[in-house]
């Protein structure tokens, strides 16, 4: 595949996936098979490039300290686990039922991205020991609402184990799974969702490591291939970054919501008839 | 509302200090990235420039990725510039980016915060990093 049509597509990817907040894989491995790609390829050169977009964006956030470093890097521990688990799987792995899982995974998403997310957040007063050993406590001034937001994090105990799941989703399809780790943030731990956000960006890139790490072994890597599209996906994210503000969220949600639909079906339907890939 | 006196919030009492951890790890990801990127674009322009073809066509096989780095090194120290060589310098600091990051949080909780439970579970995350570079 030529460099100018790799760093196309990787471009969309970034720019829609950074408008969306979901990252550029969803839309890279798809396109990338359905151009003929090995899907197993596109997913190992995808988990690099995911490597790429979560550290750019955590180094502002972090800067920023929404970010909560502590709760990143306990959770850490479970999701790097996972993803060396998950790009293990992918290796051993028939292709057809990497197609039918990367397309449940995009409709499972529509699903999730069709009831709205809601952004009412209380505080949580209780914390539970275990929480309150790990110190998963923090604030952070939201400029939006001019306040110092004050916060605990609780049920780290469930919180991560669960996060070895989203490692294990994220080492297994070459995508940073950022929406699901967002999900555990907010409804098991209890965290604001700009700290969700933000914390699971920075979780992502050390995650994505720990899943390039397993196909750099298994020869899997190709710079000449990898290159273009880290590239593409750095430029695309930052460019939807800038465009985010001037586009109305309703939009973006819909032109999203199109896009995930097919590309979900496409890959179920790819994966059960075994066409292309 | 006012927790109980935590001395590590993100974004109160550290704001101040110019290398708290926020900044450091923040920094770290931010040269990386940008390093990284810089030393792509130089590679594929040095490629057009040369041989007027933006291809690359070479696989990391039957190296870990401790291996690719000191063999990527030792070019450099070579003075053996080439494309390829830059290509190979821009995944590699892509890739030491994330490991950095958690290098420096242990040696900072170790050493800054003296918090040994942090440092404790950052070090368990850069064994199994540390381990998972060297599979092959």
């Amino acid at each position: 595949m030529s460099f100018h049509i790799l760093f196309l597509v990787s471009i969309v990817a970034g720019f829609v996936g950074a408008m969306s907040g979901m990252g550029g894989g969803v839309v890279l491995i798809p396109v990338l098979t359905f151009l003929g790609m090995d899907i197993k390829h596109a997913i190992a050169v995808s988990i690099v490039s995911v490597i790429a977009t979560s550290s750019g964006s955590a180094s502002a956030y972090v800067r920023d300290r929404i970010t909560n470093l502590k709760v990143g890097m306990f959770l850490e521990m479970f999701t790097i686990v996972g993803a060396l688990a998950g790009a293990a799987i992918t290796l051993v792995s028939g292709r057809r039922i990497l197609f039918i899982l990367f397309g449940t995974l995009l409709l499972s998403s529509w699903i999730a991205l069709f009831r709205q997310r809601s952004e009412v957040w209380r505080p949580v007063g209780h914390q539970d020991i275990f929480s309150r050993w790990l110190e998963l406590q923090g604030s952070y001034y939201d400029r939006s609402v001019r306040q110092t937001i004050t916060y605990r994090g609780v049920r780290a105990y469930l919180g991560g184990p669960l996060m070895f799941g989203a490692g294990l989703i994220a080492g297994l399809l070459g995508i940073g799974a950022g929406a699901l780790k967002v999900l555990i943030h907010d409804l098991v731990m209890g965290l604001p969702p700009k700290v969700s956000t933000t914390t699971s960006n920075l979780i992502i890139g050390v995650t994505a490591l720990a899943g390039t790490s397993v196909y750099l072994a298994a020869g899997m890597i190709d710079p000449g291939l990898a290159a273009p599209i880290i590239l593409g996906v750095v430029f695309g994210a930052f460019m939807g970054t800038r465009l985010l503000v001037r586009l109305t969220n309703q939009t973006v949600r819909h032109i999203f919501l199109g896009v995930l639909l097919v590309l979900g079906f496409e890959m179920i339907v790819r994966g059960i008839w075994r066409v292309g890939g | 509302m006012k927790e109980q006196g935590s001395p590590d919030y993100p974004g109160k009492e550290k704001k101040n200090d110019p290398l708290d951890m926020e900044s450091l790890v923040g920094y770290i990801l931010l040269t990386g990235v940008l390093l990284s990127v810089a030393l792509l674009l130089i590679s594929f322009v040095w490629r057009w420039a040369g041989v007027g073809s933006l291809r690359f066509e070479h696989s990391i096989v039957g190296m870990n990725f401790f291996e690719f780095i000191s063999s990527t090194l030792r070019q450099v120290a070579s003075r053996a510039f080439r494309p390829r060589l830059f290509l190979n310098m821009g995944i590699g600091v892509l890739m030491l980016t994330p490991f950095v990051r958690v290098l420096a949080s242990v040696v900072y909780f170790a050493f800054v915060e003296h918090n040994w439970k942090y440092t404790l579970f950052t070090a368990f995350v850069l064994s199994v990093l540390t381990y998972s570079l060297f599979l092959r």
